[in-house]
């Protein structure tokens, strides 16, 4: 319950934020740029289409987590307003669990509002709207998930640019980790090796989360990959949080 | 009216002409500065290929979002592609880009077929564009075209029928191929010389089909390979007289005679073959085989 109360007001607070508005607006001049783009297309206007979309809606969704949830616990401790959060009978785990909630309950709505707008396009452009895209919306979602629970991971000893900053980094190693795999494959030194292969299965793997190349291509996918990248992403999120609430408790207000 | 009001209204005009005047500035310095680095459209096109990084970078670098970089790389090569052809017809960077385009998004299928025609015909690289081909058959297993790409290369632009009847073949067997495809391995391996594997084919897309035009036509192209066949032996047999007497013989039944061929095959189509010269010729009007041979049956 107490969780809920800080869920929805985080969630409060983040659609007044302007940065939520002004990125859910780019996200659909992105999406609405491809009517532009599609007589220079030739013939590939479909594809580029689907594309344009699915790579707006995760971009700015990304970049929602990213620059939305650095901030979160931070704006608590900058305005004093954690001392009377912190005063009340809450655990600093429900304080951060809230938060991740609220900000993920912000990226849902997102979400929702931008694969309508998805759709919207995909029909004025009479490209063939076709459901398996979900499915990649989905993903999205929950590699978003794991973004959100590094921004907040970070927030709770960082300041809000050194966590977009720290957050955005992983981002990026997450969608590069199979090369850490080849690396320790290929490397003749068994310390590289070691190193290579322990940095793979600790960084977020995000490319599990990335279907989007197949399913725009109408290629068939094995559907467990998608019930294991929701487990996956469930997993990661819930070891950061959990981390995030331990160094959270260490904090002195 | 009080006098901040008309301190504030006077204010306005001012701060209006203040941003026109920068804009005006602005976009004649802008003009200046575009006039003095104008530069022809061709030498900015070959100088962002030549930076523009290869695929196996440029992959990782963007990280998730391949697919829509693949898509920016596409339009770049449209470009390039059109104002080549429009003007000087080289074409010195398309397999760069299209290398790029495809490392990107592998399953682009539509870049690798666009690639290898316009590096085929355009660029005359045709092992360039065969090298694209194969690439990405490598990567999209099940997908036709692109072997169909390979053989039709081999076949037109390298008269290896040999190859192209296989690659054919191969396109004929994946899903959602086109129909026509075992035609054309069908009369590939037929030009190839192939003609047992030809006839086998022949005899597969007869037995295959319940479409009596088609059959019908299937039958029209055995005879016709049956015509090349016999013709290709009988050719052997009288080089093979020509060698061993250092003349030809008058008819062909001294190659018979003279144990050259076993007998005189049936000419397929109802006429005879006969010796003229050097060579060995059948009576059938040219016009017969030759509207055979351009018949619509190869693309319909």
């Amino acid at each position: 319950m107490k969780t809920a109360v800080i869920a929805l007001n985080t969630f409060r607070e983040a659609i007044r934020d302007k940065l939520l508005l002004v990125l859910v607006i780019f996200g659909f001049l992105l999406m609405a740029s491809s009517k532009i783009i599609k007589p220079l297309a030739v013939g590939e206007e479909a594809k580029i289409i689907k594309d344009l979309g699915l790579a707006s809606i995760a971009l700015i969704m990304t970049l929602i987590a990213i620059l939305v949830g650095g901030r979160l616990v931070y704006k608590e401790i900058d305005k004093r307003t954690i001392y009377i959060i912190l005063s009340k009978p809450i655990y600093r785990f429900q304080l951060l669990l809230g938060k991740y909630l609220g900000l993920m309950f912000v990226i849902f709505l997102s979400i929702v509002i931008m694969t309508g707008g998805y759709y919207v396009v995909l029909y004025f452009t009479q490209t063939q709207a076709n459901l398996h895209l979900l499915l990649s919306v989905l993903l999205t979602y929950f590699q978003v998930s794991i973004i959100t629970g590094l921004a907040i991971f970070f927030s709770t000893f960082v300041t809000p640019i050194a966590s977009s900053i720290f957050t955005f980094f992983i981002y990026f190693i997450g969608h590069l980790t199979r090369d850490l795999k080849a690396l320790a494959a290929i490397s003749k030194s068994p310390i590289v090796k070691i190193v290579a292969e322990f940095f793979y299965y600790l960084l977020p793997n995000l490319s599990n989360f990335n279907i989007k190349g197949p399913l725009v291509h109408d290629v068939l996918i094995n559907y467990s990959i998608i019930y294991w990248a929701i487990l996956y992403s469930l997993l990661y999120t819930g070891a950061l949080l959990f981390l995030a609430s331990l160094i959270f408790r260490q904090k002195e207000f | 009216m009080p006098l901040y009001v008309k301190k504030k209204l006077t204010r306005v005009p001012i701060t209006i002409a203040i941003i026109i005047g920068w804009l005006l500035t602005i976009w004649t310095l802008q003009k200046t500065i575009d006039k003095t680095r104008r530069r022809p459209l061709r030498e900015l096109l070959v100088e962002e290929m030549m930076y523009f990084p290869s695929g196996n970078f440029l992959h990782p670098t963007v990280i998730e979002f391949e697919n829509i970089f693949a898509d920016l790389v596409w339009l770049r090569a449209i470009q390039y592609y059109g104002h080549h052809l429009m003007t000087d017809k080289k074409f010195e960077w398309l397999g760069h880009i299209f290398e790029i385009l495809t490392n990107l998004d592998q399953r682009f299928i539509n870049a690798y077929h666009f690639g290898a025609i316009t590096l085929a015909w355009d660029a005359r690289e045709v092992e360039e564009a065969i090298r694209l081909l194969r690439k990405g058959m490598a990567d999209n297993l099940l997908d036709w075209q692109l072997p169909f790409d390979v053989g039709f290369i081999n076949f037109v632009l390298k008269d290896d029928y040999s190859t192209a009847g296989y690659y054919f073949k191969i396109a004929g067997k994946l899903p959602n191929s086109w129909f026509i495809t075992q035609r054309w391995a069908a009369y590939a391996y037929g030009k190839a010389k192939k003609f047992e594997t030809a006839r086998q084919l022949w005899i597969d897309i007869y037995n295959s089909t319940d479409n009596k035009k088609l059959q019908e036509l299937t039958l029209k192209n055995l005879r016709k390979l049956q015509l090349d066949e016999d013709l290709n032996n009988l050719q052997m047999a009288l080089d093979h007289f020509f060698r061993d007497n250092r003349i030809y013989p008058k008819t062909i039944i001294e190659l018979v005679n003279r144990g050259y061929i076993k007998n005189i095959p049936k000419e397929p189509f109802g006429g005879r073959y006969v010796i003229r010269g050097d060579k060995i010729q059948t009576t059938t009007s040219p016009k017969v085989i030759f509207q055979l041979e351009f018949s619509p049956s190869l693309i319909q």
